[in-house]
């Protein structure tokens, strides 16, 4: 597209959403252009763009009229917390925020949230919450939007009692890129007509369509809650204890596996400092119920297993501040490890074969001489594989990256449990994909996009 | 060393609703709580307050006490900090031998920060307020570096005596599972206002026994932003600004 | 002292009045800042104090004449309470300023933030930065607001060149007054604020230091 293109529409933008609302000083758009992918790894954006903040569907509608009828790429953000560059504007084009609609309506009688899709996670949670409910999941950093939520199907800690982000969503409402608006599903929890094209969508990084709003699920707001953290002195203890735990009936909402270092150096860059400081391999663990009395039962099921297991001590987090400082210090891990960070991996593998992945992941990092930081979804079998700086240089840290690929696959995994594709895994996808898949999938792109103006990636 | 350790059940304070247009304030949706500043400081625990603050102390006793005392008596409702103190001051004095004294530094609903020191006037032993952090301790002094403003001070107090601490005298520990059960069924001891009138003047308790009165409470400001835009030339703006610093109170 | 008395006390106020009756009205917060309360004292005295630098003093009026009263006083020995040292704390804690003059990534150089000092050092406040600053390296750790750096609750933030992002809010949006400076009207700081500007932070910055020094009566 020629960049006189883009220039001959922002009248027209502002038209439709008001002056104040087209941007187009480069200097006033810097956190448009990235997300969280480490800088070594993130794509460039590229150098003509205009940034655009619609407040309803109907200007969302609108503006993709313009940009299919001129082919102009269109770059949906959302929180621009991705791990993988997905939102990253890498052609000249529009970056569409959807940060202004951002209401949210809970409806009590149904347990559900209408929720637009600019709003974001820790609005979503607090609106169930005011409401006396609970929205369970924490697919993600707080500042993350429902949008971008919906669709990358985010998953997160707590995916182990309730799933993932697909399985809230209830019905959506979508902008294709040729500009019709769809209601696909509803407040109904059960629905048979025909394909399913929400779900189609739900995981789709922004490539189908334009979310704008969603039906979310929510569940009454659980009467207690406690965060186990249980430290072993090896990981294989540690890791033999989470299939023998789901096994046993117990269903906590979240299981974590994290070693000392990394919790340390997390509490450490926020200044503060990690409950338990004895184990090299510690296990978090949230679990909910009606009572305490139920709760307390469980959390002894779960000792009895852990110390047959040879765990130390198991320690228990009852007040909402000292849960909250666990998890905030839990979910700061990657950004204390950021600023040396290359890449951050999200391999997945069938539950029990976690400690197998991590034990080649250890192989890995001793054969190039590397620190190889991890943690995980212990339940989900998903790891979270960083690769640091001290790989030396890319071409190094590619290869390391590649064999944890490997290595996953064989074991029964796969290269993404939860970050998806976004712009960088697109190399990897032959792994993991035949070629008639592959076909399959870009012919869905260009049913819904003919002119493939919307995130285009070259699949 | 004998420590007795005060602790106060208060409401989660970050789910209390307030209502700026009743200027009331609703506890139901928060559960009780123990006041963070009193979790730094414990061994072993005496709470005056209703039954329910039973929980509570059952949770000092996972943490580490090894024994807990409840306060809890209708004679004792309604109490300032004064009555509070005194009936606390009480209590300790009914227990005994004692070395040291800790409180949490103040609450997060009263949030005075009145009721030590008034308890060390009563039993008549040196205080520290602010304490954050316990240098050294031996059989007849503590040793402890107290905050004041932007100095700290490092004082030497002889035992017993009392001190309030903040939230950086160090990290409340997480209770083990196995304390935490064992804890719920350690029975309480529950002290009523006969108990303590063999070592206090019962006028001085509770309601009848407080010389203050709060007489209403309000929400101060409206949650909502103001939103209001500054322009004009610079100077104008900057004049506008500083207005604003003026009007609250920051220059 | 009110133990010793055994009189009522209310610390920290923010403001007295007198009822009809001569009776002192307390007012004070509680909760943790979140409400007012009005207290009454039955017991004589009635004793308060008043929270640092809420009231005003005034001016100083040369007609009036009171008495000095001098007494000898009596200080007992023995209190158990003995200082050992004094310590002035060094450093910033931004967690308890009361002013925090912060910065973004509007800031087009480090050696910029000399600016903010100015401005900071002027309001007795501290630097406060958003994380992309912190993590290129032009300022320290300990200045950063938000989720992964430090939850601040100052009287007046400002806020110059911070887009508002949920991470960063997540930091200081229990401030009493947000002031936002920032050149782009669609930024989401510019929605939580009490006061805005919508310009360039390297214009407003500069003015604004002279007309604090002027108030102050520092310049002409
Ligand atoms: C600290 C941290 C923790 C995280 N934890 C987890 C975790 O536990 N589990 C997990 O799964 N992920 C996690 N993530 C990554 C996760 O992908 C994001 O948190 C989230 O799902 C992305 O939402 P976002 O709004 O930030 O989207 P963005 O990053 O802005 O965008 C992501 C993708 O969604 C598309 N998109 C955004 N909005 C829309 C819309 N309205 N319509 C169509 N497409 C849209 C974009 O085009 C892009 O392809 C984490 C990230 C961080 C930084
Ligand atoms: C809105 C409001 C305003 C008030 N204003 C005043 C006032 O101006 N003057 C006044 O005298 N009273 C006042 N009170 C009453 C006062 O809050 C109560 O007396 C309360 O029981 C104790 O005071 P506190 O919560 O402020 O404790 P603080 O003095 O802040 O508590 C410090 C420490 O003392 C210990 N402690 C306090 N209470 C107990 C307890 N019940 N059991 C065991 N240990 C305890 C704890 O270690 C605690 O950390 C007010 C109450 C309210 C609700
Ligand atoms: C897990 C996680 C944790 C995070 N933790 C934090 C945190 O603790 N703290 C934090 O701050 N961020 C944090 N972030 C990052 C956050 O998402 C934002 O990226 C960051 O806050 C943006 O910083 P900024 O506002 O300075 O930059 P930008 O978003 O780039 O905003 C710069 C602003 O300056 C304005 N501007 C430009 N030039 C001028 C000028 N000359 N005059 C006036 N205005 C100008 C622009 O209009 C723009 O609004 C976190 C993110 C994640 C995912």
């Amino acid at each position: 597209m020629p960049s006189s293109t883009l220039n001959t529409v922002i009248e027209d933008l502002k038209g439709i959403v008001g002056e104040r609302w087209v941007i187009t000083q480069r200097e006033l758009m810097e956190s448009y252009l990235r997300d969280e992918t480490p800088d070594p790894v993130r794509p460039k954006p590229a150098e003509n763009l205009v940034l655009v903040k619609p407040s309803s569907t109907e200007e969302v509608s609108l503006i993709l009229k313009i940009a299919n009828d001129r082919r102009i790429p269109v770059f949906p953000v959302g929180g621009r917390t991705g791990l993988v560059g997905g939102s990253v504007p890498t052609e000249p084009g529009i970056i569409l925020s959807l940060e202004r609609m951002n209401r949210i309506e809970v409806d009590r009688d149904n347990l559900m949230a209408v929720a637009e899709a600019g709003a974001t996670l820790g609005e979503l949670i607090k609106a169930a919450e005011d409401a006396g409910l609970f929205f369970p999941p924490h697919p993600g950093d707080e500042g993350a939007q429902i949008g971008g939520l919906i669709a990358t199907n985010a998953g997160g800690a707590r995916a182990i009692k309730y799933g993932v982000m697909r399985n809230y969503v209830r019905g959506l409402e979508v902008v294709l890129p040729t500009s019709e608006v769809l209601w696909l599903g509803g407040k109904t929890l059960k629905n048979n007509v025909g394909y399913d094209l929400m779900q189609l969508i739900i995981g789709s990084e922004g490539t189908l369509c334009v979310i704008t709003k969603a039906v979310i699920r929510l569940f009454p707001k659980s009467k207690y809650m406690v965060t186990l953290v249980i430290p072993f002195n090896k990981r294989s203890d540690a890791l033999k204890s989470v299939p023998a735990i789901l096994r046993s009936g117990v269903m906590p909402l979240a299981v974590e596996y994290v070693q000392i270092n990394e919790v340390l150096e997390a509490a450490r860059h926020l200044n503060e400092s990690w409950p338990v400081q004895r184990g090299f391999a510690q296990l978090i663990i949230i679990l909910d119920g009606m009572s305490q009395e139920e709760v307390l039962g469980a959390c002894e099921e779960i000792s009895k297993i852990c110390e047959a297991n040879n765990a130390l001590d198991i320690f228990l987090a009852e007040t909402s501040e000292e849960q909250s400082r666990i998890l905030r210090i839990r979910s700061n891990i990657y950004t204390a490890l950021k600023p040396n960070m290359v890449d951050i991996l999200d391999v997945t593998v069938p539950p029990s074969r976690l400690e197998e992945l991590m034990d080649e992941v250890d192989a890995i990092g001793s054969k190039y001489g590397v620190y190889l930081p991890a943690y995980g979804h212990a339940g989900d079998g998903n790891l979270h594989v960083h690769i640091m700086k001290d790989a030396g240089n890319e071409h190094v840290a590619k290869k390391i990256k590649d064999e944890i690929y490997e290595e996953a696959i064989r074991l029964g995994g796969t290269i993404t449990g939860e970050h998806g594709l976004g712009k960088i895994r697109l190399e990897n996808l032959q792994m993991v994909l035949s070629e008639k898949h592959l076909d399959l999938l870009r012919s869905i792109k260009r049913v819904f996009d003919p002119n493939n103006i919307l995130n285009p990636r070259g699949l | 060393m004998n420590i007795i350790v005060l602790m106060k059940q208060v409401p989660e304070i970050e789910k209390v609703r307030f209502d700026p247009e009743k200027g009331r304030l609703d506890r139901s949706s928060a559960g009780a709580t123990t006041n963070p500043f009193d979790l730094n400081a414990l061994e072993a625990a005496v709470s005056m307050g209703p039954m329910k603050a039973e929980e509570m102390l059952r949770d000092a006793i996972a943490r580490g006490a090894d024994r807990a005392i409840l306060l809890s008596d209708e004679m004792f409702a309604g109490a300032d900090t004064l009555a509070t103190a005194y009936t606390l001051s009480a209590a300790i004095k009914k227990i005994g031998s004692f070395d040291l004294v800790i409180c949490g530094e103040k609450t997060v609903d009263g949030d005075t920060a009145q009721v030590g020191p008034e308890v060390a006037e009563f039993l008549n032993i040196p205080h520290v307020a602010f304490v954050e952090e316990i240098l050294q301790v031996d059989s007849c002094s503590i040793t402890v570096k107290a905050r004041m403003e932007r100095s700290s001070y490092i004082i030497r107090l002889s035992l017993p005596a009392l001190i309030t601490v903040t939230k950086d005298v160090n990290n409340p520990r997480l209770p083990t599972l196995r304390d935490k059960l064992r804890a719920m069924r350690t029975p309480i001891t529950i002290w009523g206002y006969k108990d303590l009138a063999e070592v206090a003047d019962p006028r001085y308790f509770g309601f009848e026994g407080s010389p203050t009165r709060v007489v209403k409470v309000y929400t101060p400001t409206a949650e909502r932003r103001r939103g209001q835009m500054i322009s004009g030339q610079p100077e104008e703006i900057a004049q506008k600004i500083v207005q604003v610093l003026l009007e609250n109170k920051v220059l | 002292m009110a133990a010793a008395l055994k009189t009522g006390l209310t610390a920290d106020c923010v403001d007295l009045d007198l009822d009809d009756d001569g009776n002192l009205l307390q007012i004070r917060p509680a909760f943790s800042g979140n409400i007012m309360a009005q207290i009454k004292t039955r017991t004589k005295p009635q004793m308060a104090t008043v929270r640092y630098r809420v009231m005003k003093p005034l001016n100083r009026d040369p007609c009036r004449r009171g008495e000095v009263i001098v007494r000898e006083a009596e200080v007992p020995e023995g209190t158990g309470i003995e200082i050992l040292d004094k310590v002035e704390i060094m450093g910033v804690n931004i967690s308890e300023a009361d002013i925090i003059v912060a910065a973004g990534r509007g800031l087009k150089s480090p050696e910029d933030f000399k600016l903010l000092q100015e401005l900071a050092s002027l309001l007795g406040g501290v630097l406060g930065s958003s994380r992309p600053l912190v993590d290129s390296g032009w300022i320290g750790k300990e200045h950063q607001v938000g989720f992964s750096g430090n939850v601040v609750k100052p009287k007046v933030y400002m806020a110059f060149g911070i887009s508002g992002a949920p991470q960063h809010l997540f930091g200081m949006r229990d401030s009493d007054i947000i002031i936002a400076v920032n050149k782009d009207p669609s930024a989401p700081i510019i929605g939580v604020s009490d006061y805005y500007v919508v310009g360039d932070l390297y214009e407003v910055i500069p003015p604004l230091i002279n007309e604090i020094k002027r108030v102050k009566g520092l310049v002409k």
